[in-house]
């Protein structure tokens, strides 16, 4: 089964070509990632798709929102409805919760600065499309790289209810402190998913953190998140062998 | 300044008033007023590099005598051949006086320009590095403000571009309170394919220009005029000389450009910095033996009624001038056309060797390329400071503080502590090549993907040094920005440097400048090591505190290091395995900040170099790191050796017990052992196992081994052996805060 997965390249993402050397050189087990300009995104030729991160249209006005409505965000809410998968990376994140797809709101760090550094991150939920590889409560490596990355949401007990919020930020020890939260996201949150599960956003970066090379704990804990996707997908079957 | 009458009217500029009989001369006529506005750009100590082309003749010609150097000096970035079909393309230089006057901008055009020099080349930019200067920070708010927002504005920008920044360096000092330095560097990547396809050059008629990215404005314009001049008071008022950053224009001129390159149509590429347009279209067509027809009413401009003259010499950021073969317009306007950004075809080249600007049917400009590439030389006066001998004599009073207390006021002071407060702030890992980073090595280390080789690159040079002895102070800049490659395991390949110094027009600052480039030069020569670009700017004084910055010959070196078993990092990895130092120690206290932090005074005698000691140094070194002696490596600077191996100790908890018995030159007193600043040295880790074919390597290539102690796995550092003197033991984890904690300390309100 060869599945496609597209990486969609708004004007000003910057983790697109970071994202992509992972899905077709890292990860060996017959996945075709392309890269797409979003105006030229047609979900039907795809089994799944990230947003990477960035800075996409200069996270003018507000970070995510214009990328939100680009035609890309069309394509991909069909693919959404469909169930197939799609991942929001930090920029992708902002735009996925801008465009609705996601709950909640992404702001400025507490701290008022970028801020960049390795984190640990608690897995709550290992049953959406890119952590059904992970085990409930792993402790992962991997690194953040953003000045808008805290979370908030006016609807906190819908979320935890329903089983939404799929990593938070941890000490080494596993622990949620207020050390821990890089940026004050409310209740320590790192990503959070939609009601079915298929979509996810993130503020760490998995495709930083997918070499041992990179990894200053020697893990490669980001593939799990792609390892997911595509056990999601061959799941569910591959979306263009259906038709 | 002086008014000058032309043609139309009459124009300030800042040419001299033989520059301007000159120009009369030459033209055998009055000039109009853009032709005169652009020369006087074109022939700006900045953009004519004036002052400093005589002495810059010193440098060994890098395209000549390196096989492996493909562009040199005079280009837009250097590039060397790394073998298997790629190319490195890099260079360093200067947003001094922007900066100064307005960090945050300062700081983010800065980037801008280094990037699309780089760009220019046709290379992807891979690496930023940031070597900063300011005044010290504590009880100081304007320093304060400038810190923030240069550090601000690299950020900013570097990570809006996608490009991480992997490396810099800051120097707190008075001198530059009123003058900070803000030095930037670029390094691209990319298949030598590529790189021939886009020189800085149009070397054929009949092809199209196409100016590409941001509007023309009125921001800017004079830019390089004013940083061609001393600050004073009313600098201020020259806030609108310094250009606006947009990260995000850039980022599309960046995917715009490499795209439009592989169409295999452009046949030259240009970036517009200082001199705008003017010295885009001079330097294009004056390099290509071409000539041009321009029309600048094709020129988007972002406000309207601009005239000829105020477009001419707009200095506008994030545009690109390209030249397209005729058959190809189509297909790279449509990249363009892709990405949603401006562009216009101004003109096409022909082969009249002249430079023809119309504005509709006016013709305004009417020079040949020659006139503005090639301003005439000055020679200057050089002349040493008669301060100088006075302070090389100075003495450092007798140690009579505890030495425990001198090293923790050392390891937190501002020179010394920790950079993280900057870095963090920087995506330093986007890319993913980032295999050092930053804090954890003293070079940036990047995988090159498509290669089995990795980058190291590093920025500096100690000003307090290079003040007391210029000529010894560049050298020592070269032995130690080269010393933080090789301690990542890389063979240093090629340097770039950035000469900040005073007002030329006065022969002390000039000395300055003479002396470092000759320190440079003869350095780079021993040593093979290519220079390959570089920038200067000089005028770094104020006339208001009457301050000149000390002189500050910032050095960049990026090395190669083959397979990733070759790559050493800083942190000490195993408790009992023994720590060595390599090389001497002599007694050289001046400039040290040992001497500055404790005594606040500046004087004494300064490391020297012998470039032949050095080449032993690393030729013992590259034989450890083939044997795979070393198991950890970093360079002897700022604060002595105990620092070193303090900074060594951090990252894994570990901590050292030091016997110096018999371990340095008996004559040196206490003070000098400990904080002395002597170039060439390094602090290793090996196993004991090793330890004695170590000393017989040493003894071959006659290089100074000395063990100094063994790595323990309790956070302290106990040392024994100083003459005279009862034990010291120093809690690192106390030594950790103090180096943690001093600039959020001073910046986090």
């Amino acid at each position: 089964m060869n599945i496609k997965i597209a990486v969609i390249q708004f004007p000003g993402s910057n983790c697109d070509l970071d994202t992509l050397h992972v899905l077709n050189n890292v990860i060996s087990n017959g996945v075709e990632a392309e890269l797409i300009w979003h105006n030229n995104f047609k979900e039907s030729n795809y089994d799944g798709c990230v947003l990477p991160g960035g800075f996409s249209f200069g996270d003018y006005l507000r970070s995510g929102i214009i990328a939100a409505h680009s035609p890309a965000l069309d394509q991909a809410r069909v693919m959404l409805k469909d169930g197939r998968p799609i991942i929001g990376i930090c920029n992708g994140f902002q735009i996925l919760t801008e465009a609705q797809f996601l709950p909640g709101a992404l702001l400025q760090n507490d701290s008022l600065k970028f801020i960049c550094k390795w984190v640990n991150i608690k897995v709550e939920n290992n049953k959406t499309a890119f952590s059904n590889k992970m085990k409930k409560d792993q402790i992962l490596n991997i690194p953040i790289a953003h000045g808008e990355g805290r979370y908030f949401t006016d609807n906190l007990k819908e979320l935890v209810e329903n089983n939404q919020i799929v990593f938070r930020y941890v000490n080494n020890r596993g622990e949620i402190t207020k050390e821990a939260n890089p940026n004050g996201s409310m209740e320590s949150i790192a990503g959070v998913c939609n009601l079915e599960q298929n979509c996810l956003g993130l503020m760490p970066h998995p495709e930083r953190a997918s070499e041992l090379i990179l990894s200053p704990k020697e893990t490669t804990h980001g593939l799990l998140f792609f390892d997911s996707m595509i056990e999601f997908i061959k799941k569910k079957g591959a979306h263009n062998e259906k038709g | 300044m002086r008014k000058v009458k032309t043609k139309d009217t009459e124009l300030e500029v800042d040419l001299t008033e033989s520059e301007v009989k000159y120009i009369k001369d030459f033209l055998k006529r009055e000039p109009t007023t853009t032709e005169l506005g652009m020369l006087d750009i074109m022939w700006s100590e900045h953009c004519s590099y004036k002052s400093s082309r005589p002495k810059l003749k010193q440098f060994e010609d890098a395209e000549q005598n390196y096989d492996y150097v493909l562009a040199g000096p005079g280009q837009d970035a250097g590039v060397i051949d790394i073998g298997d079909g790629y190319c490195l393309s890099f260079r360093i230089e200067s947003h001094n006086h922007p900066s100064a006057i307005e960090p945050y901008h300062g700081a983010m055009t800065g980037i801008g320009g280094i990037i699309r020099d780089v760009l220019c080349m046709g290379v992807r930019p891979i690496a930023l590095l940031d070597p900063l200067r300011f005044g010290p920070l504590k009880n100081n708010p304007h320093s304060q403000w400038l810190f923030k927002y240069v550090v601000k504005g690299i950020a900013d920008y570097g990570n809006c571009t996608g490009i991480p920044t992997i490396g810099g360096e800051v120097e707190f000092d008075k001198s530059f309170e009123n003058n900070c330095l803000v030095n930037v560097a670029c390094i691209g990547f990319g298949p030598i394919e590529d790189f021939k396809h886009a020189p800085s050059r149009a070397d054929y008629p009949g092809d199209y220009l196409v100016l590409m990215g941001g509007s023309t404005g009125r921001d800017g314009i004079h830019g390089v005029t004013f940083a061609s001049r001393t600050l004073t008071e009313m600098s201020e008022a020259d806030r609108p000389a310094v250009q606006i950053g947009d990260p995000f224009t850039k980022k599309m001129i960046i995917e715009a450009t490499l795209e439009a390159i592989k169409t295999g149509y452009v046949r030259g590429c240009k970036d517009l910095g200082g001199g705008g347009i003017s010295c885009a279209l001079s330097e294009l067509t004056g390099n290509g033996g071409t000539g041009a027809e321009i029309d600048i009413s094709k020129i988007f401009t972002r406000e309207p009624g601009m005239n000829s003259f105020e477009i001419m010499l707009s200095e506008s950021q994030e545009r690109m001038a390209f030249v397209v073969q005729s058959e190809g317009l189509e297909k790279v306007l449509d990249v363009f056309k892709k990405f949603e950004i401006s562009h216009a075809v101004i003109g096409k080249t022909d082969d009249s060797k002249i430079l023809k600007i119309f504005d509709g049917n006016n013709l305004v400009v009417n020079l040949t390329s020659e006139a503005l590439a090639h301003s005439p030389v000055i020679q200057r006066e050089e002349k040493k400071p008669s301060y100088i001998d006075e302070l090389l004599t100075q003495k450092t009073p007798d140690l009579t503080i505890e030495i425990d207390k001198v090293i923790y006021t050392l390891i937190g002071s501002e020179n010394i502590c920790s950079k993280e407060w900057i870095y963090r702030q920087y995506d330093h890992e986007v890319g993913v090549r980032s295999v050092v980073k930053c804090g954890d090595g003293d070079s940036g280390v990047l995988r090159l993907i498509g290669t089995n080789k990795f980058l190291a690159a590093s920025v500096g040079v100690n000003s307090k040094h290079s003040f007391l002895d210029p000529y010894n102070g560049a050298k020592g800049g070269l032995v130690e920005v080269s010393g933080n490659v090789i301690a990542n395991g890389a063979k240093p390949r090629a340097m770039v440097n950035c000469c900040n110094f005073g007002n030329p027009e006065k022969p002390e600052s000039y000395w300055f400048f003479s002396q470092a480039v000759q320190g440079m030069a003869d350095f780079c020569r021993v040593m093979r090591i290519p220079v390959i670009g570089g920038n200067v700017s000089f005028y770094n004084e104020d006339d208001v505190s009457h301050t000149t910055i000390k002189p500050t010959p910032t050095i960049m070196i990026v090395g190669i290091i083959e397979g990733e078993k070759n790559i050493v990092t800083l942190p000490f990895k195993k408790s009992g395995n023994e720590i060595l130092i390599i090389g001497d120690t002599k007694a050289e206290l001046g400039g040290s900040e040992y001497n500055s932090v404790v005594y606040n005074i500046e004087g004494g005698n300064p490391p020297k170099v012998d470039e032949n000691q050095v080449k032993r140094t690393w030729n013992f070194l590259f034989e450890l790191y083939d044997k795979h002696f070393v198991k950890a490596n970093h360079d002897v600077n700022k604060g002595g050796f105990v620092i070193t191996v303090a900074e060594m100790c951090f990252k894994n908890n570990f901590g050292a017990d030091l016997d110096l018995t018999n371990c340095f030159d008996n004559s040196l007193r206490n003070d000098e052992v400990l904080f002395s600043e002597s170039v060439g040295r390094f602090i290793i880790e090996s196993e004991p196992k090793d330890y004695e074919k170590i000393l017989k390597i040493a003894k071959k290539n006659n290089v100074t081994v000395k063990k100094i102690g063994i790595l323990i796995s309790s956070p302290e550092i106990n040392i024994t052996g100083i003459k005279n003197s009862k034990d010291i033991k120093l809690d690192l984890n106390k030594m950790k805060n103090l180096y943690d904690i001093t600039i959020p300390n001073i910046m986090e309100i």
